[in-house]
């Protein structure tokens, strides 16, 4: 078994691990970075549409375009990159982590690395997952899987198409059908409100005339070897009502239910998990509850722009860059999410320097008001003129906010040790 | 004529309605800013898209080469651009940025950099 060394290893090539990994390499580093692809890029490769980047550069990328600005730089970057290479296991201890890992090209690995940036990214999923009833025939994809199929190996995964779910993959997937000779018989979302971007229902229903049935469900996929057809229920006063089922026929049943992220490496590892996001428990430095191990992207939470998960994993390659040159973080608070948040990562803010935030809200709101507040008191309020869950909010918090109230105010020790990470008060964040 | 539509300049959504009068005059109502009334009248008068979609590549490692129109391209020209990118086959290699083809003023780029 070969035996490596490097300072820092980030396991994922996709947007996140490349942004880590460039970050960490500036600062003088040596850097693995681990993909299970022949190629890096991740999920960017096969979103051959636009809509990235007009952040991070200013401009409307496609998602290659996208990848291809980080590909060239890591290339010149002398970052070792080992493709076609899968982590089994991550082991931690206090000094060194280990990652056990396998490839084709140098068969069995034990990479012991300082700094360890998880990178993972997410998968989908699927109708197991939401048990829809029926039979089991043939023609039932996720949206990713297939978008994977059509855009990248150019098989077209059917001709009568209906899509479960309005989240972007499913909205951009009715799109591509359409503009590949298919038909797309409708979008099927259990909410009452669309789950996407108003920019895809427009651009990708609304231009094709694609039925959207809001607050409807998929009671049955139909079909012996191949899919039927599906039956729809809507659902009145809180339940899907049988009385008013529909079917709509159709070969091809493209799942778009969400997105989980992908934690078996991190769970195994005994890494402290967040049942509010799907991703690992990180503080200020986006630091996991296992001393030297970061995540970024949406290993740590789904995120529903690139931009933002590039600009995430390169703190987390500066704050990792930091950590292997000593630096710890001092007296921070630990960040609750108060009314109408699902979620607040991290789950710890510097209490000395402050930090951003990133949440995500339960409800959809016009004219909201963002309250944040330490150990009770409101330090901050934010307005927004618009807030909804498909999108996610970004808090920038500076020293001074924190400090509005001093430190004499009144904390609850119990209520902070109870929580696993510690903290020295509570900031919680609500949405009115 | 008159239409219903949503904005897609920001997050909000604002619900729209559009009338061109007989002098040409455009009347927007429902926006809550100056974009959507220029969103609105683009999308009465000269709606347009960026298409994106796959060709062909001659390679056993890449079949398809991700494309895009360089800059949105009028709506009903959609069609005949997706026919045209669906019929070619290229050889690699091939850079991101390369224009594989102008058709009627629009230009379609490769956006993916393959060797082979």
């Amino acid at each position: 078994m070969r035996e490596l060394n490097y300072d820092a290893a980030i396991l994922g090539g996709g947007a996140a691990g490349m942004a880590a990994a460039l970050k960490l390499r500036d600062r003088g580093f040596s850097v693995a970075l681990i993909d299970r692809e022949d190629e890096l890029g991740g999920i960017l490769l096969q979103c051959i549409h636009g809509g990235f980047g007009l952040h991070e550069f200013g401009e409307e990328l496609t998602g290659p375009e996208y990848a291809e600005r980080f590909i060239r730089r890591v290339e010149a970057s002398g970052i070792s990159v080992f493709l076609r290479t899968t982590v089994t296991e991550l082991l931690v201890e206090e000094g060194n982590k280990e990652l056990v890992c396998y490839s084709d090209m140098n068969g069995a690995m034990r990479l012991q690395a300082k700094a360890v940036v998880l990178a993972m990214g997410c998968r989908e999923r699927n109708r197991g997952n939401i048990r829809i009833p029926g039979t089991r025939p043939a023609g039932i994809y996720t949206a990713g899987l297939a978008q994977r199929l059509v855009n990248i190996e150019g098989y077209l995964p059917g001709r009568e198409v209906v899509i479960v779910g309005s989240g972007d993959i499913g909205l951009i997937m009715a799109r591509r059908m359409a503009w590949s000779g298919c038909k797309v018989h409708g979008v099927i979302e259990i909410l009452p409100y669309p789950s996407g971007l108003t920019r895809n229902i427009v651009q990708c229903l609304n231009d094709f005339s694609i039925p959207l049935y809001l607050h409807h469900v998929v009671s049955r996929i139909y079909g012996e070897r191949r899919v039927e057809g599906i039956d729809v229920m809507p659902i009145t006063e809180g339940a899907p009502d049988p009385e008013a089922r529909f079917s709509l026929p159709c070969d091809t049943v493209l799942l778009s239910v969400g997105l989980v992220p992908e934690n078996e490496l991190t769970k195994t590892a005994g890494i402290e998990m967040n049942p509010l996001t799907g991703g690992p428990m990180v503080n200020c430095m986006l630091m996991t509850s296992a001393p030297g191990v970061f995540a970024a992207g949406n290993v740590l939470q789904v995120h529903d722009l690139v931009d933002n998960v590039t600009e995430e994993a390169a703190r987390a390659g500066r704050f990792a860059a930091s950590y292997l040159s000593g630096e710890r973080p001092g007296r921070q608070y630990r960040v609750k999410p108060g009314a109408n948040v699902r979620f607040v990562n991290p789950v710890m803010i510097d209490g000395g320097k402050g930090g951003r935030l990133v949440l995500r809200s339960m409800i959809v709101r016009n004219n909201a008001e963002i309250t944040v507040t330490l150990n009770k008191k409101t330090v901050k309020r934010i307005r927004k003129n618009h807030i909804q869950p498909s999108e996610m909010i970004i808090l920038d918090l500076k020293e001074m906010d924190l400090n509005a109230t001093g430190p004499e105010s009144a904390s609850d020790p119990a209520e902070a040790r109870a929580f696993p990470m510690g903290g020295d008060g509570v900031l919680e964040i609500a949405i009115i | 004529m008159k239409k219903e539509m949503v904005c897609v300049s920001c997050p909000i959504g604002c619900r729209l309605t559009v009338a061109a009068d007989g002098d040409g005059a455009i009347s927007v109502q429902g926006n809550k800013c100056q974009k959507g009334a220029e969103y609105a009248e683009a999308e009465l008068l000269n709606p347009r898209r960026t298409v994106t979609a796959t060709c062909t590549l001659k390679s056993d490692i890449h079949p398809r080469l991700p494309v895009r129109t360089a800059e949105p391209c009028p709506k009903e020209m959609i069609g005949e651009i997706l026919s045209r990118i669906y019929g070619l086959t290229l050889i690699p290699p091939v850079k991101a940025g390369d224009v594989l083809f102008e058709h009627r003023g629009v230009r379609v780029l490769a956006t993916r950099t393959l060797e082979g």
